[in-house]
């Protein structure tokens, strides 16, 4: 499986040049939590809700202020081509939750750590059926061959 | 994805209780109406670069020529 194919919802931008105040209206009207933030097209930063508590309004930071004042940059990547798999060792090594997928510097989507933890818990779920069902219901035995 | 500009893009919700979202494809920065978009989101208006997930689908409507 592919990078690309473990984004689970649609990612959200704003330019550089746009104030913090307009991040928070658009993580609202969005619903998400984070945005990527774009500047000619390509991701120079990521921000996230915490972001602008931590570094906007905790440090007395007006509604006005451009949004690449509170940014995370430079951004934790992957490649769209990667194998997913390589995102598990990302997480493992830095301390984020939202990992950029990029495909040559341009901003493609996010993968969380919550999507892929519910993604893991299915398979699971999935592997467990078979032998949750063998230690709850009897296990029939196929008959010995009759020799004789 | 393929839009264009004047289309409608809905993302269903996540979650329960969660409402649908929509917004108005404004722009079109791929190539033959792939994304990013940049859109007006219904609600407040305020636009963004909206790069679709799963989560989202796009309403067509018909453009006739001016």
């Amino acid at each position: 499986m592919k990078a690309f194919e473990g984004i689970r919802r649609s990612g959200v931008g704003i330019e550089t040049d746009r104030t913090i105040g307009d991040a928070a209206k658009v993580m609202e009207q969005a619903g998400v939590g984070a945005l990527a933030v774009i500047d000619k097209g390509r991701l120079v930063g990521m921000v996230t809700d915490r972001d602008l508590v931590r570094r906007g309004l905790a440090q007395d930071l007006e509604s006005d202020a451009r949004i690449d004042g509170v940014m995370t940059s430079p951004v934790v990547t992957i490649e769209a081509e990667a194998d997913l798999h390589d995102a598990f060792s990302i997480f493992r090594t830095h301390a984020i939750r939202r990992l950029a997928v990029v495909r040559d510097d341009h901003f493609v989507g996010m993968i969380s750590v919550d999507d892929l933890l519910i993604n893991l818990a299915a398979e699971l779920g999935d592997l467990s059926r078979p032998v949750t069902g063998e230690v709850l219901f009897a296990h029939h035995e196929s008959p010995v061959p009759a020799t004789r | 994805m393929r839009a264009s500009v004047g289309d409608r893009i809905v993302i269903h919700p996540h979650r329960l209780g969660e409402h649908e979202r929509d917004c108005e494809v404004l722009e079109v920065h791929g190539v033959d109406g792939e994304p990013p978009y940049t859109v007006r989101w219904e609600e407040n208006g305020h636009q963004a670069i909206f790069f679709p997930g799963p989560d989202a689908s796009v309403q067509h409507f018909e453009h006739s020529p001016r």
